[in-house]
Order: C-alpha cells, then sequence, then structure tokens
C-alpha cells in the first residue's frame, strides 16, 4: 500500500544559484545531528526564514531612532527561536520547513504510524500571526481536509484554539501545536466538532467512521507527489523514489554518526582547551595522559 | 692549501664517470692510494722513526691532498650494485683509509683549516655518495672523532662548516633510523658523551642567525626520532642538557630584550610581527620559543615533558615572574606585551599549558600572577592597555582552566543571584526580551549622526550586494536571505553584527565541546563546590608532577578580596580602591549615577572609604605638582606603586617563604633526577619538607605579628598624610642626583622606604579602627564565615595556607562576588567616557569575547537583562544604564554635542579603513587566525564594506577630533562606540537564543 516515496525539500534545486548556496552554507553550519533516528531526511535546522511582516509598519524615519528599526529583527529571532525548539522536540513523526517568503508561514508535513489514521501522510501550513508572540495562537490548516472531528471539512483547518484559547507567550510554543495537531490523531475529540459528521459517525457508527478514515488517507496519499499549494522553494515536495537521487542520500543519513570532529583534521588553530578534570573545579587537574594533543 | 671539497666539486663538474668501467675507477683508486699510502708512511712515526712531527713539507701535503680529492670521487660516485659494497668502499673499509687520513691531518698542524677541509669532506661523502657510508665502522668511526675533535672551543667558521655536517647527518640519521643504533655503539669507543652527534648540537640552541637555524633543524630531527625511540629519548632525557639548556637559554635570550619598547603610539597594545621582527633580540626568543614549541609538538613524551618542566622552572617561574613585577611601570608594560606574544606564539597544547599554568596558579610574593594582571586593567596608564590586550588573548583561547580561574569559579556557587533565579539560568530568551533592552539604552542623543538604515530598494539593492561580497569572503552567512522590505529602515549595521555573532558563538561553542562541565547552574554543582574544592585541594599536594604551590580556590589572595570581610561585605564589590582617579578629568569623581536603577543600596558604597581617596587624591597632587610634564616613569612608580599597594597587603608572608622553601628544594631536585620519573622521589621529598616548614612557618607568622604591631600602632590617625609627604621628599631628594640605571635601584629604596607607611594605611582602610592583632583578625574572620564545617576540618599538609582556604571559600559563599576580573573590567566600561578610545575598544572585545561563551552561567550573567541579582553585584546591564546616563548628561552640557558626534563617527568609520588594512598585519605568529583579530575592532569598525560609501571616499583624513580637549574627545568618541556596542551585545543575545540549543544537541552525541 505505501508507495516507496521519499520526502526531500527537492525544489532546492529550482532556486537560483546564489539561494542554494546560502542553503548549503546554512546547512554546513549546523552539524549532523542525530537523524539517523528518524526515517526521512532533516529539514535543514538551521535554514533563516526572511522578515516579511505582513502589514507594513509605518517606515520610521533614521531620525527616529534607531532602536525603532529593530522590530522585524526581534520577530524573526522569536521564530527561529520557536523553530529550533521545535527541532529539539524531536516530534515522532512531525517535520515542518519555514517558508522561503515569510518567516511567519511554516509548511509541514505529518506522518501518522499508526491507530485509526495508520499510513496517513498530511501536509498542511503553518499560519503565525505577525505580532507573534503577542497575537494569537498560530493556525494550522491540513492541504487536503482530513476527515476528522477536529478538521474543518472545507478548509482544512484545525481547531487549534481549543487547545489554546489564549496564546501566553513564554508558556505557548509553536511546538506545542504540532504536538497537539499529531495527538489528534492518535486521541479522537468529539466535543464541539468542526466536522459534526465525522463527530457523530465515530461516537455511533465506528465501522463507518474507520471506513471514512482509510478513503481520507488514500485520498491524501494520492495527492502526495502533486505540486504544493503555494509555490516557494522552501514548500515541501514529494517525489517517487529515485535511486539516483535518493540512495545516495539514505546512505549518507545512515552513516552520519560520525564525529564531525574527525573530518576536522587538526588545524593549527589552538583553542578549545581544557585541562580540568571532569567533575573537578580545578583548572589543571586532569591526569597527565589524558591531555588533548 | 685549497680545500678539498671545493676543488672535488669543481672536477666533478668538468668530469663524469658516465660509462667509465667500474674496474678502471678500482685501479685508479689503488694507485692513488698507494701514492698517498707512501707519503703517509713516510711521516709516520710508527714506521719511519726518523719521521719529524709536524714537518711535513708542502709539496707532499698537496700531492697527499690531490689524491685524495680524485678518491674520494671516484668513492662518491661509485654505483652499488645490489646490497653489497662496491669494490671502492670494500676497499676504503678494508684499508681502513678514512682513518688513516684522519691520522694524517692530526699529524699535520690540526689547524681550522683542516678540520674545516676534513668536515667538508665528510659531508661531501655523506650527503653525496651513492652507497650508505655510515653503517661501516671504519667510515664512521674517524668521523666521529673529527666531530669529538672539533667540540669544545671553535671558531665560527669551523662551527658552521661543524654544523652542516651535524645537520646532515641527522637528517640522513632521521630518514634511516637503523644507523642510530651505530651513532650509540661508536661512540662507546670514544668514551666521550653517549650520543656525540646530539651534544655537539645542544650549544648551537640558541645560536642566532643561519648557524642557529641549522643546529635547530638537525636537532628537531632527533626529535621527532625520539618520539619513536625509547632509547634515544631516554638517553636524552637523562644524559644530556638538552632540555636545561633550551629552558634555562630562554631565560638568558629574555635577559637580553629590550626592557623598554619604543614608543607606539597610544594605539599600540600588543606586539605584532611587524614589531618583533625589528628587534633582533626579540627575534632571536622567538626562535628559540618557536624551537621548544616545535621539540614539545614532535618529541618523546618523555623529552616534553622535561622541557616542559624545565621551562616552567627555569623560564617562567625565576624570570618571568620577576619580570612581571618589575618596578617600573614601563617594564612591567613590556614584560606583559611578551608574555601576550608568547602565549599568542605558542601553538603547542603541552606548552601553552604551563605558561597558562603559570599565569592561574603561579603566585609571586604570595599573590598570584592572575590577579596581579587583573589588578592592572585598573591603572591609568599604558599598561592597563597592555594588560586589556593580554586578557583578550587569554579568553579568546577558550579555555576551560582560564575561564574557570578567571570567571566562572566566582559564578559556580550562583549566590551572586537571587535562589529563585537559579532555574532561570539555562533559561533562553525566545523573543529577543534582551536584545530589545540592551538596545533601548542606546541613547535618545546618540541616535543622530550617521545612522546606517535602509530606507528604499534602490538603496538596499546596492548595499545588498556590497553585505554579499563581505559575506562570501568570510564563508556563508545568513543575512542574505534576509531580505529587506522596501521602505523600512533597517539597520544595516547591525546584519554585520549578528552574523559576527554567530560566527563567534559557533565558534565557541566548537572549541567548548572539549570542556569538562556545561557551567550552567547545575554542573558543576553550586552547593557542592566547595566541598569539592576542599577536597582537591588536600589532593592537589600529592599529585602533579610540577609540586607547584596551587593557587586555593576561591581564595583571591590580592587586591580585591580582602580578608577582612566585614567591611567588604558592605561594600560593593567594585574595585575603585585602586581605581587611581588620575585617568583624564576624573579627578572630580562624582558619585556613579544610578538614577534609573532607583535602587538606593546601590549608591550607598559606590566609593571606596574617604581616607583611601585622600591618600591617593594627596599622593597624586603631589606627584602631579612636583613632575607636571610626563616626567617618564617616576610618577608612573609611584602611582603604580601605590596601586599595587593592595596587592602585597595580603601578606601572609610565611606563606610566602614556606613555598620558596618548597620550591628551592623542588628545583634541586629536579636537576638531580629529571622529570616525572623522580616522582615518587619527590614526594617524599616534599612530605618530609611540608613537616619542617610547619615549624619555620610558625616562627615567621611570630616575626610578622610583632612586625604588624609595631606598623599599625603608633598613632593611627597621623598615619594618613606621612606616606605621601614622605613619598615626596624622598622623591625629590633622589629626583635631584639620579641617572640612568641608579633610577631603578632608587626608586626601589624609596618604595621600600614607602611600603611600611602604606601597609599600614591599608589596615587602615580595612576597617580595623585601632590597632588589631592578627590573632583578633582571625577570629572575627571566622565568626563571619559560619558554615563550612567540611572544608574547616581538612586537613593541611602545607599548614597555613590550607588554613587559609576555608575561611576564603566561605566568604564567597556568603558574600556574593563575581570575581575580580568582572569587577574590574565593569568598573572600568563604566568609565568609559574617561577611557581613550583605545581602552574602550579593547574593553568592549573583552566583552563582547566572555559574552560569546555559550556557557548559561556566563550568558545569563552578562546577557540575561531579566535576571536577579544579588543587591551586591552589579550586572553589566546596570553598568551600561549608568553609561547612558552618564553620555545624555554630557550630551546635556556639551554644547555642538551632536556635530562633535558625527565627527567622531567619521572618525571611527575612517579608522575601520585603516585598520582594515592593519588588520592583515595581525597574524599573530601562526596562530588563533580568527579569534579574532580583533573582536576590539569589530565594533563600529563592523561593516567596512557597508560604511564605506558614507565616507565620501575616505577623501577627507579626519583627524580625531583635533581641536578638543581629551576628555571631551574620549566622551564623544565613547558615546559614538557606545550604541555599536549595544547591537553587539544585542547581536550575540539574540544569537544566543537560537543557537543554545546547541549545545546540548552536540553534548549528547558526544557523551
Amino acid at each position: 500500500m505505501n508507495p516507496f516515496w521519499s520526502m526531500s525539500t527537492s525544489s532546492v534545486r529550482k532556486r537560483p544559484e546564489a539561494e542554494e548556496k546560502t542553503l548549503t552554507g546554512e546547512l554546513r553550519t549546523s552539524p549532523p545531528r542525530a537523524s539517523a533516528k528518524k526515517q526521512l531526511p532533516s529539514i535543514p535546522k538551521n535554514a533563516v526564514p526572511i522578515t516579511k511582516p505582513a502589514s507594513p509598519a509605518p517606515s520610521s524615519q533614521s531620525t527616529n531612532g534607531t532602536h525603532a528599526s529593530y522590530g522585524p529583527f526581534y520577530l524573526e529571532y522569536s521564530l527561529l527561536a520557536e523553530f529550533t525548539l521545535v527541532v529539539k522536540q524531536k516530534l515522532p513523526g512531525v517535520y515542518v520547513q519555514p517558508s522561503y517568503r515569510s518567516a511567519l508561514m511554516w509548511f509541514g508535513v505529518i506522518f501518522i504510524r499508526h491507530g485509526l489514521y495508520q499510513d496517513g501522510v498530511f501536509k498542511f501550513t503553518v499560519y503565525i500571526p505577525d505580532n507573534y508572540p503577542d497575537g494569537d495562537c498560530p493556525r494550522l490548516v491540513f492541504d487536503l481536509p482530513v476527515f476528522h472531528p477536529l478538521v474543518d471539512p472545507m478548509s482544512g483547518e484545525l481547531d487549534v484554539k481549543r487547545a489554546f484559547a489564549k496564546w501566553r507567550r513564554n508558556h505557548n510554543h509553536i511546538w506545542q501545536v504540532l504536538m497537539y495537531a499529531r495527538r489528534v490523531f492518535y486521541k479522537i475529540d468529539t466535543t464541539s466538532p468542526l466536522n459534526p459528521e465525522a463527530a457523530v459517525l465515530y461516537e455511533k457508527d465506528i465501522q463507518l467512521f474507520k471506513s471514512k478514515v482509510v478513503d481520507s488517507v488514500k485520498l491524501c496519499s494520492s495527492h502526495l507527489f502533486d505540486q504544493p499549494k503555494v509555490e516557494d522553494p522552501y514548500a515541501i515536495v514529494f517525489s517517487p523514489w529515485n535511486p539516483a537521487i535518493h540512495d545516495e542520500a539514505r546512505e549518507k543519513m545512515l552513516t552520519q554518526k560520525k564525529k564531525p570532529e574527525d573530518q576536522h583534521c587538526k588545524s593549527m588553530h589552538v583553542s578549545g582547551l581544557s585541562w580540568v578534570k571532569p567533575g573537578s573545579v580545578q583548572p589543571f587537574s586532569k591526569e597527565e595522559k589524558t591531555m588533548p594533543t | 692549501m685549497m680545500s678539498t671539497g671545493t676543488s672535488i666539486s669543481k672536477n666533478r663538474q668538468a668530469v663524469s664517470l658516465q660509462g667509465v668501467d667500474p674496474e678502471t675507477c678500482m685501479i685508479v683508486f689503488r694507485t692513488h692510494w698507494a701514492q698517498v699510502l707512501k707519503i703517509l708512511e713516510k711521516h709516520d712515526p710508527l714506521k719511519n722513526t726518523q719521521a719529524k712531527y709536524g714537518a711535513i713539507p708542502p709539496d707532499e701535503a698537496s700531492t697527499v691532498q690531490n689524491y685524495v680529492e680524485h678518491m674520494l670521487f671516484l668513492m662518491i660516485e661509485e654505483q652499488a650494485k645490489d646490497a653489497s659494497m662496491g669494490p671502492i668502499l670494500e676497499f676504503v673499509v678494508s684499508e681502513n683509509i678514512m682513518e688513516k687520513l684522519f691520522l694524517w691531518s692530526l699529524r699535520r698542524e690540526f689547524t681550522d683549516e683542516t678540520k674545516i677541509e676534513q668536515l667538508k669532506m665528510y659531508e661531501m661523502l655523506v650527503t653525496q655518495s651513492h652507497q650508505p657510508l655510515l653503517h661501516h665502522k671504519p667510515i664512521l668511526k674517524p668521523l666521529m672523532m673529527l666531530l669529538s675533535s672539533c667540540s669544545g672551543t671553535a671558531t665560527p667558521a669551523v662551527e658552521a662548516e661543524l654544523v652542516v655536517l651535524l645537520n646532515q647527518l641527522c637528517s640522513i640519521i632521521a630518514k634511516d633510523p637503523s644507523i642510530l643504533e651505530l651513532f650509540f655503539h661508536t661512540s662507546e669507543d670514544q668514551g666521550a658523551a653517549n650520543f656525540l652527534i646530539f651534544s655537539l648540537l645542544i650549544p648551537f640552541i640558541h645560536r642566532e642567525g643561519r648557524v642557529g637555524q641549522q643546529a635547530r633543524d638537525a636537532l628537531l630531527f632527533i626529535m621527532s626520532l625520539s618520539a619513536e625511540n625509547n632509547v634515544v629519548a631516554n638517553h636524552i632525557a637523562e644524559n644530556t642538557y638538552f632540555c636545561p639548556v633550551l629552558a634555562t637559554g630562554l631565560s638568558g635570550l629574555y635577559s637580553s630584550l629590550p626592557t623598554k619598547l619604543e614608543e607606539k603610539g597610544d594605539e599600540w597594545h600588543c606586539l605584532l610581527k611587524d614589531d618583533w621582527l625589528l628587534s633582533p633580540a626579540l627575534v632571536q626568543f622567538m626562535n628559540s620559543l618557536e624551537f621548544c614549541n616545535a621539540v614539545i609538538q614532535v618529541a618523546h613524551p618523555l623529552i616534553r615533558n622535561q622541557l616542559v618542566n624545565y621551562i616552567y622552572n627555569g623560564f617562567l617561574v625565576p624570570v618571568m615572574a620577576p619580570a612581571l613585577h618589575k618596578v617600573t611601570v614601563e617594564e612591567v608594560m613590556t614584560t606583559t606585551a611578551y608574555l601576550d606574544l608568547f602565549l599568542r606564539s605558542v601553538s603547542e597544547p603541552a606548552l601553552l599549558k604551563i605558561f597558562l599554568r603559570f599565569i592561574l596558579l603561579h603566585r609571586h610574593e604570595n599573590v598570584h600572577i592572575l590577579d596581579t594582571l587583573t589588578s592592572r586593567i585598573n591603572t591609568p596608564f599604558q599598561l592597563c592597555v597592555v594588560s586589556l590586550a593580554l586578557f583578550r588573548t587569554l579568553i579568546g583561547l577558550h579555555c576551560e582552566d582560564v575561564m574557570l580561574q578567571l570567571v566562572l569559579r566566582y559564578l559556580i556557587p550562583c549566590n551572586h543571584m537571587m535562589l529563585s533565579q537559579r532555574l532561570a539560568v539555562k533559561e533562553r530568551d525566545c523573543y529577543s526580551v534582551s536584545a530589545a533592552k540592551l538596545l533601548a539604552l542606546t541613547p535618545v542623543c546618540c541616535s543622530t549622526g550617521i545612522t546606517l538604515t535602509l530606507e528604499s530598494q534602490e538603496k538596499a539593492y546596492i548595499l545588498w550586494t556590497k553585505a554579499a561580497q563581505t559575506k562570501d569572503s568570510c564563508r556563508g552567512t545568513s543575512e542574505s536571505t534576509c531580505i529587506v522590505e522596501c521602505g523600512r529602515a533597517v539597520d544595516i549595521s547591525y546584519l554585520q553584527y549578528l552574523w559576527e555573532a554567530q560566527e563567534a558563538i559557533l565558534q565557541c561553542l566548537k572549541d567548548c565541546k572539549v570542556w569538562s562541565a556545561f557551567y550552567d547552574g547545575e554542573n558543576p554543582d553550586p552547593d557542592t563546590f566547595i566541598q569539592t574544592l576542599a577536597e582537591e585541594n588536600s589532593k592537589d599536594v600529592e599529585h602533579p608532577m610540577f609540586h607547584l604551590q596551587q593557587r586555593t580556590p576561591s581564595m583571591c589572595s590580592s587586591s580585591q578580596i580582602t580578608p577582612f570581610s566585614e567591611k567588604m561585605q558592605l561594600e560593593l564589590e567594585w574595585d575603585d580602591s585602586y581605581d587611581t582617579g588620575i585617568s583624564a578629568g576624573s579627578d572630580v569623581s562624582s558619585p556613579h549615577p544610578y538614577d534609573d536603577q532607583g535602587s538606593t543600596e546601590m549608591q550607598l558604597p559606590a566609593e571606596p572609604p574617604k581616607h583611601i581617596q585622600e591618600m591617593k587624591k594627596n599622593a597624586i597632587m603631589l606627584i602631579k605638582g612636583s613632575y607636571i610634564e610626563e616626567s617618564d616613569f617616576q610618577d608612573d612608580v609611584m602611582v603604580y606603586r601605590l596601586c599595587a599597594q593592595k596587592d602585597a597587603q595580603d601578606d601572609d608572608n610565611s606563606e610566602k617563604k614556606t613555598l620558596n622553601v618548597a620550591r628551592k628544594h623542588r628545583v634541586e631536585s629536579q636537576t638531580v633526577n629529571n622529570g616525572p620519573l623522580a616522582n615518587s622521589q619527590l614526594e617524599m621529598d616534599l612530605d618530609e619538607h611540608s613537616k619542617r616548614n610547619s615549624s619555620l612557618t610558625q616562627g615567621i607568622t611570630k616575626e610578622q605579628t610583632n612586625q604588624k604591631m609595631i606598623a599599625v600602632d603608633p598613632q593611627p590617625d597621623l598615619e594618613l598624610k606621612p606616606a605621601p609627604q614622605d613619598a615626596d621628599r624622598n622623591l625629590n631628594i633622589r629626583l635631584l642626583s639620579t641617572d640612568g640605571e641608579d633610577f631603578i635601584a632608587q626608586y626601589d629604596k624609596i618604595i621600600k622606604e614607602l611600603d611600611p607607611n602604606s601597609a599600614s594605611l591599608e589596615e587602615q582602610k580595612l576597617g580595623t579602627p585601632g590597632p588589631v592583632s592578627p590573632a583578633e583578625e582571625e577570629e572575627d574572620f571566622e565568626n563571619f564565615s559560619a558554615d563550612t564545617p567540611s572544608a574547616e576540618s581538612m586537613s593541611s599538609p602545607f599548614g597555613p595556607k590550607e588554613d587559609f582556604f576555608p575561611k576564603h571559600a566561605a566568604r564567597s559563599q556568603s558574600a556574593p562576588f563575581t570575581g575580580p576580573f568582572i569587577s574590574v573590567v565593569l568598573s572600568k566600561l563604566e568609565n568609559m567616557l574617561e577611557n581613550s578610545l583605545h581602552v574602550n575598544l579593547l574593553l568592549i572585545g573583552i566583552i563582547t569575547q566572555l559574552a560569546s561563551y555559550p556557557q548559561p552561567l556566563l550568558r545569563s550573567f552578562l546577557l540575561n537583562t531579566n535576571m536577579v541579582f544579588q543587591p551586591s553585584v552589579r550586572s553589566l546591564y546596570q553598568v551600561l544604564a549608568s553609561v547612558k546616563n552618564k553620555i545624555e548628561h554630557f550630551a546635556s552640557i556639551e554644547k555642538d554635542f551632536p556635530g562633535l558626534l558625527l565627527q567622531a563617527q567619521q572618525y571611527l568609520l575612517f579608522r575601520v579603513d585603516t585598520s582594515d588594512a592593519a588588520e592583515e598585519l595581525l597574524t599573530k605568529g601562526n596562530i588563533q587566525p580568527d579569534s579574532s583579530a580583533g573582536k576590539g575592532r569589530s565594533l563600529s569598525e563592523a561593516s567596512p564594506a557597508i560604511l564605506q560609501p558614507f565616507l565620501g571616499h575616505k577623501g577627507k583624513k579626519s583627524l580625531a577630533l583635533p581641536s578638543l580637549p581629551v576628555h571631551v574627545r574620549n566622551a564623544v568618541l565613547a558615546a559614538a562606540l557606545f550604541p555599536e556596542f549595544l547591537k553587539e551585545l544585542a547581536a550575540l543575545a539574540q544569537e544566543h537564543s537560537i543557537l543554545c540549543y546547541k549545545i546540548l544537541g552536540d553534548f549528547e552525541d558526544y557523551y
């Protein structure tokens, strides 16, 4: 049943050269991480989204003081920080990638590995309000409306609000939204549904519900290779398995565990020294033999 | 007489033996030898009784010479078939021809010329022969005899030739280590030193010029050989003076370095390669240091350890330590600059380690070098700049031990913050709150002038490409994806700061992977910190091969922490006590304005006790009055000494003596037994010693006590003024008659005369109202430091020293203190408006370097503006706020502030251009390519390519606001720097917020 697909941000190749350079530059700076656990290539951890506030703020005059102009930086770094938190969470089966055009829009895909929605692969987009983190909670919209009590059958939007009635900075983070999006497929909640049909079926006729879910999962899978809804270089694109491209990538992933230090041949640069014995707070407490060479 | 070597090479050019029948050659060789032998035997006293010693007719000598030349030529050209010797070589070996020839040259007068001749002959044989010669004893033996005959006194010409030959031999040995055996064996016959070619090279280690270089290269061959050959390593370590010569040679060379550097202008702060290449003495020293570095890199661990030990005990401790404590500011400054240069030039961790160990743990006259260096930051001289540069180097090493001693040890207990804040240490600033707060400190008055903002798409585009170009040259950046929206003003330079911040943090993260702990408020555990220290301290005495006096942890013996803590706990940790106030315009030192803090606690104790201020003022005024013009170092000495008084205040001399004795003994024992092998023995020695010491120190302590009583006793009230007056009188008297070198000696005297007085002053200041006997002090002290039973009960093999420690530890637990370094840097920073531009650049460089460290303890202390600290602890943020107020105040009283600011900004931009070129010169030897050739520069010079357009093509060489009085000029420049500094810090805070996840992520992978 499962197509032998792979996911990649293959659209990278379509981008102009200059941008590609930056991306690879970015990739380089992020050390290979423990992605071996996962089945899929890790998304670029450090891709830098751009700042594009939806509402053009009144352009501040230069005479108006410099700090007036730092707003975009704060927003951008807030979102970057959120993104690094997502990466750190390593939510099973959930992948996101900020859009190239706006840091406020993230592309994502969720893999359901067991339960009613097993084998489901649902692409979605997260929309973050531009007054983040002081605004409403982010919206999460599935590309195709999944048959689910909490997913709007028309728009595909997930009812995020019920979990984050009020978005509180410092307490709420975007990874929680993603975790919530994953959980709804494992633990189904039917109270005040956006899709009453699904809710009722789940309560009254679980068999029919199940078959509808299977249909929905199939539908999503059949559209997997479609072009992304939004045209964006960082949009998540699926393509059939192509050994020419993917074999090598898979190989890389499986052998990625090498310490990056090994590749770094001894440089002349002296730095990063320590003679402190672990557990000690005394300088030069390390035994002679364990001295760094 | 023509030398053999040259004539042969002449022949060789003409003749080629290509294709000549080997047998013919053999026949020619034999007939030549027959001729030679005839003459040789004629003059051999054993064979010819009539032969007269020394009287050889010149014609016969030249005949031999000619024949030999031809013979050698034939021998060199002989091609060996398979592994066996060629017939000529075989003949040479069986007839022992080489030895006979050597004896012949001995028989004639063995002049330098003949020596050179022979040396050249062998060099040619060895390097040009087609078959290996050295395997044959009949060739090797006369060679060794020749070499040993050349040892001892030789003329430069012979030496040069000798070293060339030795160098060749070494390179052959390095290629074919099997020959090495032979060199050892043959020397048995000699009875002389075992490994002759090695021993012969040793005297040339420190030679300058080509000879020295060749000798060092040759030795390096042997050194790399030793790494794999234990016999060689053992021999060198045990039977030769290689290591001691190398190490003590450094001392010798150091002593010939200039003690005073020529005037470099006030911008100068460290020795760059261009500087030291101009000084032959320094070049020579650097060559030797480089050689040590190379030896340590390639040699066997045995040799490495021994050498490192000797450098420590034979150079750093006996030479560098006193040099760092010379009398004049000038000398001390020079030494500091040297030390900085050495640190930057040493690349081998083992060597760097002892330099750092020396700086961090060694005590000179009972004060840690580190503390002395720290205290100098607060001097008003160029010395401060040089010291700052040294610290910049130290911090740039990203060495855990350095950071531990300098900063982290004071932060580990976490008592600089409110208890509730401990959890916040690891917190990250998701929403750039800290960055926003830092940037909000930008004084309103500074936002005029040059602001580098983008407002239109067109401009954005132009500047954009520029930014991209810079970026390419420094490998990839993140900004390029950040497209600035049309019509929106964005600070361009801030992008550059972000990029640099990211670079710095990533580099630091990478380097800190080898660190032993996270320093995140949990590891090391704040609560067990003291305990661990105590345990380690007791252990320490037993183990290390250095037998150094370990720094008793958390006890900062010098200036900043005074043992008399009752007073101190009320004060800020501020180290104003030796801010002499000489720095420009600060004579009227106003109380620190903390208006915006609204914290009254902060305001109270901002200044040192009145009488100390008075003392300082008096001293300064007297000095200024007497010698207004820059009277060289006289006033420096005075003030500097007064500044450093506190260093000496902690004068538990008993300890010093103990250590001295111990050290002497150590050195002795080490010269006898080399290095670590002797450990067990040494330990015994030490044990014995500590017993002896304890009795010894008791005596001394008593003596001390008496002295103190005397010093303090007489009329405490009157003691405040005499010191400076005396000083003045003394100075005046001496000055009339001083000249030349006597100066130093006399100043020493003056200082000594001053000392007792000032020492008592110290005691005064420290707040014991009347004379107090040390015993009482101790008691008070104990009362104060209540709760460290575990530490107290510790046994102390070193007696007094250990006694000292627990109390200090206790103190550090109860009286929040972020360490002398932080406090002195922050206090200096607070005076930003009075500091010269260069001091500020270095300070800013150091603080940004510190703020690049990923350790949560450090990051939270410096960059988290939401942390709540103990009232006595000042944060960077508070200091910055204070500077902001000062700038705003200054702007309000200075008439044309906006105009001046603009000029200052233009000047700073102009500097970017020039310093950009200078940047390339800052190659710092071979190390630390990116440890920021100056973090000092990154500020305000941050984005050269971007900033240039504003300069109008650097056409006008705007000089640094020439017309202004110094204090206005400094203040304006500081005001121009300040907003840039804030941006730099904010950028670091922002980058930390997105990079800090890497710490855990990566460590997980590693551990």
